[in-house]
Formats: structure tokens, sequence, C-alpha cells
């Protein structure tokens, strides 16, 4: 990370240069398990985005007053209860949603890349610098799910948020089923970063 | 004391500030969850039992351990028996409504409310359009409890289980049967 960023840097680099999923390979388990439809993507993308700024908001604010060894004690506590309020909001307002992600939701407590904004940034940076990066951040981390929850969703149901676009007849009988299970999150990611390092290396993103 | 009041002020005041934030958020909410819980209930039932008029009075019975919604037709006549049960599925637990007939004798119509069993395989067992699996229940007779086969069923007591979740099917079918062989014959006379 560069020593002295702006603003608008650090709200690009979460989504290109650092991004979460695909260059940091943070947040790994929901990348993993709740990218089989884009519905679920969007909803644990936008979960996990209103929870990092959260956190970073609350760190930030109180950066001066956080002794250094209660620290992660106190991006956890903060971490939960908003984790916990998104759930809360979830079962109030999009209950189908949260049914089928429900378990997952929780989970977000102990993804590493909200701990690591508070750690590398929020702590150490103003509000605005923390806010950026937050957005950043969770925008990076929507879109990175996003991109595995399309090809999963098409290439498995023969869906786009639940509107057939892959013939219905052929998909019916010969879907890749796969592609929604576990193994199919496994290929899609490795096949997804591979695509974006190939990238990197040719300088084509960010840089 | 005054060492250990200096390290841990922020944290517990952080504590207490959250505690009541979460207690806001849960008092805020709490009724509508409540609801949506109540809703997809209702939208069970009334989908197992499709003769229930909803105006009517609906009667809560607790049968050995399980709810059971007596239903009423708009008429005032008996419509139906909604038994909610629930067991263990491949994944977590998977929680079903069974419509029974007035009197006891057949399925009407099987329908799950809410599982984590995986996608794409063992949800199939959702009663929704294209899921032949839940609808092999319907008008079946609550006499003989079922038995899984993966064959075209030979006989009425048979189901087909659903191909790459027979882990699933079984234990649907498990709890259907529950219903069967331990509710259906208490379920009171009118």
């Amino acid at each position: 990370m560069a020593a002295e960023t702006g603003n608008l840097e650090q709200f690009k680099t979460g989504i290109l240069d650092n991004n979460p999923v695909l260059v940091q390979l943070l947040g790994m388990c929901p990348a993993l398990a709740v990218t089989n439809s884009v519905e679920n993507a969007l909803v644990m993308g936008g979960a996990a985005t209103f929870v990092v700024v959260m956190s970073n908001l609350i760190t930030s604010l109180l950066r001066n007053l956080i002794k250094p060894h209660v620290r992660i004690l106190i991006f956890t506590l903060t971490i939960a209860t908003f984790v916990t309020i998104a759930d809360l909001f979830l079962k109030a307002y999009l209950f189908k949603v949260s049914q089928a992600i429900g378990a997952f939701i929780p989970l977000i407590i102990v993804n590493c890349m909200i701990i690591c904004r508070a750690e590398v940034v929020a702590i150490k940076n103003g509000v605005g610098k923390s806010l950026a990066d937050a957005f950043g951040i969770g925008i990076g981390f929507t879109l990175s799910l996003l991109t595995l929850g399309i090809i999963r969703e098409i290439l498995g149901s023969g869906t786009f948020l639940n509107y057939q676009v892959l013939p219905k007849t052929v998909w019916d009988t010969h879907a890749w089923i796969i592609m929604i299970l576990p193994p199919g999150a496994f290929l899609t990611l490795g096949v997804v970063v591979g695509v974006v390092n190939y990238m990197r290396e040719r300088g084509k993103v960010g840089a | 004391m005054k060492k250990f009041i200096d390290e841990s002020w922020l944290v517990l005041t952080m504590g207490i500030a959250f505690a009541a934030l979460l207690a806001g958020a849960q008092t805020t909410w709490q009724g509508k969850i409540r609801e949506n819980q109540a809703k997809a209930l209702n939208l069970a039932v009334a989908e197992v039992v499709p003769a229930m008029d909803a105006e009517q009075e609906r009667e809560t019975l607790d049968i050995d351990g399980n709810t059971v919604f007596k239903c009423r037709a708009a008429d005032g006549s008996l419509a139906g028996w909604a038994v909610q049960a629930s067991g263990g599925g491949f994944i977590d637990k998977i929680n079903v409504v069974v419509g029974i007939s007035p009197d006891g004798s057949e399925i009407i119509g099987v329908k799950v409310v809410s599982h984590l069993e995986t996608p794409g395989l063992g949800n199939k067992i959702e009663r929704v359009e294209g899921n032949p699996f839940p609808y092999q229940f319907d008008g079946k007779s609550t006499a003989t409890p079922f038995a899984l086969t993966k064959q075209t069923p030979a006989t009425d007591s048979e189901i087909q289980a659903i191909t790459g979740a027979t882990y699933s099917s079984q234990y649907t079918m498990d709890i259907v049967n529950d219903v069967l062989t331990r509710i259906v014959p208490q379920l009171p006379k009118e």
C-alpha cells in the first residue's frame, strides 16, 4: 500500500489493485459459499460492505482512544455488533434471501477482510480516508462476488437473477449442476483469479 | 484498579453502547421478523389445505409435541388439518407442514417451509413448480408409511427419490412417515 494516498486513490485501490477477493485473496469463505446465485452474491456483498463501512468509521473515530493491545478486541466487538444488525435487518426486510444464505451472514464476523481494513487503514487514518477505503473494499468485494455469482448462476442454473437466459429445454436436463455446488465455486474462483493475474501481469488492470 | 479502568474503560463503554444498539435493533425489527415467519407458515398452511378459508378461525392444537392447525372452509365445515413437523436433513433441520384430509385418511399436500439442503439437488424437496418430488405425496392414503425407491414407483406407497439427493428425499419422507404414524391416529374426530 502506498504511503500517502488521497481518498479517491484509496477508494479505487480497494476495487482494483487491492481487490480483497481476487488480489488479496481475503474473505474467501463467503466468496465460495454464497456465490451460487447473483441474488445471494449481491446480498452478501451489501451486508459485508455495510459492516466494513461501519467498522472503519467507528475504528477511525476512536483511533486515538484505542489502546494498542485491546485493539483486536475492539475491532471484533464493533464488527460483531454490526453483523448482528445486518442479520436482523435481512430477516426483517429480505426474508427469502436471509433464509437462503442466513447461515453465512453471522460468519461475516470472522471475515478477515474486514478486520484487515480496521488494522491496516482505519486505526491509523482519519474518517474520510477510512470511509473511502471501506467503500472501495466493500464495492470491490461485492463486484468479485457478483462476477462469481453471474458465472455460476448462468452455467449452473441457466438463469440470471432468476430470469431464464439459457434455453430452458436444454438447461433443464443438461445444467452444469456442479457450478452451483462447492466444487463449482473453487473452479470458478480459480479461473477468475487466474484471468485477473494474467491481466495484471500484462499491465491491463490498475498498475 | 486505576490501571484496570484506564486500560478497559473504552471496551466496557463500547460493550454497553453496542448492547443498547442491538437491543434497539432487535426491538424495532422483532415484530417484522415474527410477521415474516408467521406469513411463511400461513402460506404453507394455505397451500397444503387449499380448501381452508383465511377468514375462518383456525384452531391450534398440540398433539404429541407437534403443532396442528384445524382449518375450516368458508362454510365452517372442516377443511383439513395442517401438521407442523420437522426432522434432521442432510445438512440442517427440515421444517415441513403436512396437510391431512378432514377424516385423516388422505394426505392433501406436503410443503417444506425451511431447509438448508444442497442447492440444485436437495432443494428439489421444495414444493414449487418443476419439482415433482413433493407432489408425489398428494392424495396418498395415510394408512401405510411410504417407502423410497429409485425407480418409477410400482405401488401407491412408494415415493421416487430425487436423483442425486437420495438422503434429502429420505429425510423428508421420514418426517412425513412420522406424521402418519404418530400424529394422524391422534387427530380428534369431528
